[in-house]
């Protein structure tokens, strides 16, 4: 079992490991991102890096956006494990909008493969019977597909208690292993319109690893969202955009609650990317109080002018 | 057929496809019997098995009833530990108990109860119940120890489930029934069969009456003995050289251990007396006896008599169903989508809880008093443990009597089970200041939205017509102990509206990246 200790050698080791692979034309010199294990490294003087993709199908878009990066390499090293989180929360199938698409998935989870990932592993605490929100997201086939490991989150015997000592009301979770004991920690959700956070995006997500959300929403659903990142904060974050879900979110009612927008986001900073979420979907991110809240407890940007954004359009 | 229903009724992780567990079920001689008298499907296993048993005797009894192979399982095993068993003698039936127990459960069938008796009595459904709520969970926790070891050796096909142990309440009759099979079967065979069974009763009945008969051919038996000791059901006299095959349970046993080959089967009906059958008082019930057959034929009519006034009292009684105008009578339980209604669903099931094995989320839990006594052991809707998954309709899917519906997914998504009403008072946005909108994320109807409240906060607002009763607001409600957002049922179920609105257009999709 992997302890807190050989979590942050490891993401020392990865840091340590940046400088050698050529990042040059990865990064603007002044924006490193952060491969860093999910461990927070202040950015205060650096900017935040968001790519944006438009105008392309799923997977082209994240090629597009990963080259942008430097690949998948640039965040997952040979042998590590990966664990690739999407948003399963619903019986729902892929046109429908309420999970991430399994197009999406599969793209990520063949470019941790490429870059030479030890293992991928998924998993959800979905809010609808879990096995068929795997069967009917198309998520279960596309661990079939690429050979990753798909894993219940509805086994509370894999879910440990973490102390979430920088929390302002979430001090203490049942966390998912997978969360505390990957390598590589990458977020893959859909953009949707939330009937009680406002909007779900990359941050929202993360209620899927804890096994009590019932404790959020009693105590203070926007603190408790920020308040677990303190604790771990994803390596990268994928955000479907394709079709968002623009009203009787995060569930939605038919396909008709989506609107095509063919975009993709892309980002280090779950903060900055949530903003231009928020903002695809027509809100001001300071309106979104969990994006507020994360800003303002540093844990990414929300102001997008202070966000190098990479425009990307493929049509 | 014990292996495969006990696979479909602890079957936890849903693997048994719910067509196979429904066919299982089907083939029930009581499941069939209530599809078939409530016009619910053509189910003819019934009438095959009685055609079978007319001419055979009872092999659904021996090949089919899955509480009849389990008590045989019990007698191998006690055999087995006891190695050499004394020949078990000629016992008298309980005939008055058998009869008891059987025109108990018609009567009970013609003033609307039998769904009562038949929950009680039927062997399908105490089978059932005793692999659902006895042998499930221990096979559950059995899986959940074994899992650790798969996935310590990177094996990720098994997953842990949680067991679920039915209240003590509606545990009590299966722990019951399988104590007094265990111990009637271990003691004299199949004694439940012949004297509780008010199914084995009536195929005895026909049994008796059947075409053809095991018989014994006095000139070859040497009265050894050794039909006794193989004989399940006590029902050799060999006194009298006669079986009593209103009794036997057709294992043919006794023709397997006859070494003198002196136990056949004799056509029957072809002279009054056949030549091995002794004097009729030898056979136990009065089979020619013109007072008892004019007994029986007028109770048959009086029976069918009531049954048709109720009918005609219960038609009267009931509102139409959907009807716009209805008064909504409520429900304190709410029963599963596709059974109607509380009255048709207790009318109907047996309780044999299949849809409680097969419910994937947990929602369908047996009863105890929730229904009245009427109702014990028979499904409601749980929302405490879970809510009921939008478009699953595997209880319909399964439900081998009639009494849940197998709906069009459709239909299902607009069954009105029950109606949420909502407590602001207690809801965490008004007394914590705090967005929460558990219920409205949960709802899938869109019956629960959410409007603006206060300091950029949004609070649940409900339209009743949207709602269907799921429960997923109740079950994510987090306030405790009592929700903010609860459910009461419908007598009648009734159907929701369907609320369709135009595509969603905004915000419309720039030319360029809004930030």
């Amino acid at each position: 079992m992997k302890t807190r200790r050989d979590f942050i050698k490891a993401g020392l080791a990865l840091g340590a490991s940046l400088p050698l692979v050529n990042l040059d034309k990865l990064f603007a010199a002044d924006a490193p991102a952060t491969p860093s294990g999910g461990l927070p490294v202040a950015l205060a003087t650096t900017k935040s890096i968001l790519v944006a993709v438009r105008d392309g199908e799923r997977a082209a878009m994240l090629d597009k956006a990963m080259a942008e990066l430097g690949d998948m390499g640039a965040f997952v090293k040979k042998g590590q494990t990966v664990l690739v989180k999407p948003n399963i929360g619903w019986d729902t199938p892929p046109e429908r909008g309420a999970d991430t698409h399994p197009e999406t998935v599969k793209r990520t989870i063949e470019m941790c493969l490429a870059a030479g990932a030890k293992s991928v592993s998924m998993f959800d605490n979905p809010c609808d019977q879990w096995q068929r929100a795997y069967t009917n997201s198309g998520i279960e086939k596309v661990a079939k597909d690429t050979g990753a490991t798909l894993v219940s989150g509805k086994d509370q015997t894999l879910y440990r208690p973490v102390d979430i000592p920088n929390g302002k009301k979430l001090h203490m979770a049942k966390v998912h292993s997978l969360v505390l004991d990957s390598d590589v920690f990458i977020n893959v959700p859909v953009l949707k319109h939330h009937a009680g956070s406002r909007i779900t995006g990359c941050m929202k997500n993360l209620m899927g690893v804890v096994w009590d959300r019932e404790f959020y929403h009693r105590t203070d659903l926007h603190q408790c969202i920020a308040d677990l990142l303190t604790l771990k904060r994803p390596t990268l974050n994928i955000l479907d955009a394709y079709a968002p879900m623009v009203r009787n979110g995060p569930r939605g009612k038919s396909a008709d609650d989506l609107v095509v927008m063919r975009t993709l986001l892309v980002s280090t900073d779950i903060v900055a990317i949530d903003a231009a979420g928020a903002k695809l979907l027509n809100q001001q991110p300071s309106d979104v109080r969990h994006i507020a809240i994360a800003a303002e407890m540093k844990l990414g940007t929300m102001d997008l002018e202070q966000v190098d954004i990479r425009r990307l359009k493929l049509a | 057929m014990l292996t495969a229903l006990t696979a479909a009724f602890v079957d936890f992780r849903g693997l048994v496809p719910s067509p196979i567990g429904h066919r299982l079920a089907e083939i029930q001689f009581v499941p069939s019997l209530v599809a078939l008298l409530t016009g619910t499907s053509l189910s003819l296993a019934c009438v095959i098995i009685a055609i079978v048993t007319l001419a055979l005797g009872r092999i659904y009894c021996s090949a089919i009833c899955p509480l009849g192979i389990l008590q045989d399982v019990i007698i191998r095993l006690t055999k087995w530990r006891k190695r050499k068993s004394k020949p078990a003698p000629y016992a008298q039936p309980h005939t008055w108990l058998r009869q008891t127990f059987l025109w108990g459960t018609i009567i009970a069938a013609a003033a609307s109860w039998g769904g009562f008796a038949l929950s009680l009595l039927d062997p399908y459904s105490n089978f059932g119940r005793v692999a659902s709520d006895i042998f499930r969970p221990p096979v559950t926790l059995a899986n959940n120890s074994v899992v650790g070891l798969a996935e310590a050796i990177g094996w990720h096909g098994l997953f842990r489930a949680v067991p679920i142990w039915a209240g003590a309440g509606a545990l009590a009759v299966p722990v019951f029934v399988l104590l007094l099979v265990v111990v009637l079967a271990a003691w004299r065979g199949r004694l439940y069969c012949n004297t509780v069974c008010p199914v084995g009763t009536l195929l005895g009945w026909l049994s008796q009456r059947a075409a053809f008969r095991l018989q014994i051919d006095q000139s070859a038996c040497r009265k050894c003995a050794a039909c006794l000791r193989a004989c399940k059901a006590q029902c050799i006299d060999l006194r009298a050289g006669a079986i009593d095959f209103s009794r036997c349970v057709a294992c043919y046993n006794c023709m397997g251990v006859c070494d003198q080959h002196g136990i056949h089967y004799r056509f029957a009906w072809t002279r009054k007396a056949p030549i091995s059958t002794p004097a009729p008082q030898s056979v136990p019930d009065a089979v020619s006896d013109p007072q008892r057959r004019a007994f029986i034929s007028k109770t048959i009519v009086g029976i069918a008599g009531a049954a048709g006034i109720s009918r005609v009292l219960l038609a009267d009684e009931k509102p139409p169903a959907g009807n716009a105008g209805e008064t909504r009578n409520f429900s304190p339980v709410i029963c599963p989508p596709g059974s109607a209604g509380v009255e048709r669903f207790l009318d109907r099931c047996t309780a044999c809880h299949l849809c409680i094995s097969e419910c994937p989320t947990g929602v369908l839990q047996p009863a105890f008093l929730e229904y009245g006594l009427l109702g014990l052991m028979k499904p409601h809707m749980d929302y405490r443990a879970a809510f009921c998954n939008f478009d699953c309709r595997r209880c319909g899917e399964v439900c081998p009597d009639g009494a849940i519906d197998l709906l069009d997914v459709s239909a299902k998504h607009l069954a009105k089970i029950g109606e949420a009403h909502f407590n602001q008072d207690k809801c965490v946005v008004v007394t914590n200041g705090t967005d929460c909108a558990a219920c409205s994320e949960h709802c899938p109807t869109k019956a629960v939205t959410t409007i603006p409240y206060g300091n950029n906060l949004r609070l649940p607002s409900l339209n009743d017509d949207l709602c269907i009763g799921c429960g997923a607001c109740e079950y994510a409600c987090p306030v405790k102990p009592d929700k903010a957002i609860k459910v009461t049922g419908l007598r009648e179920h009734s159907i929701a509206k369907k609320f369709i609105e135009p595509k969603a257009t905004l915000p419309k999709p720039a030319g360029d990246f809004p930030f």
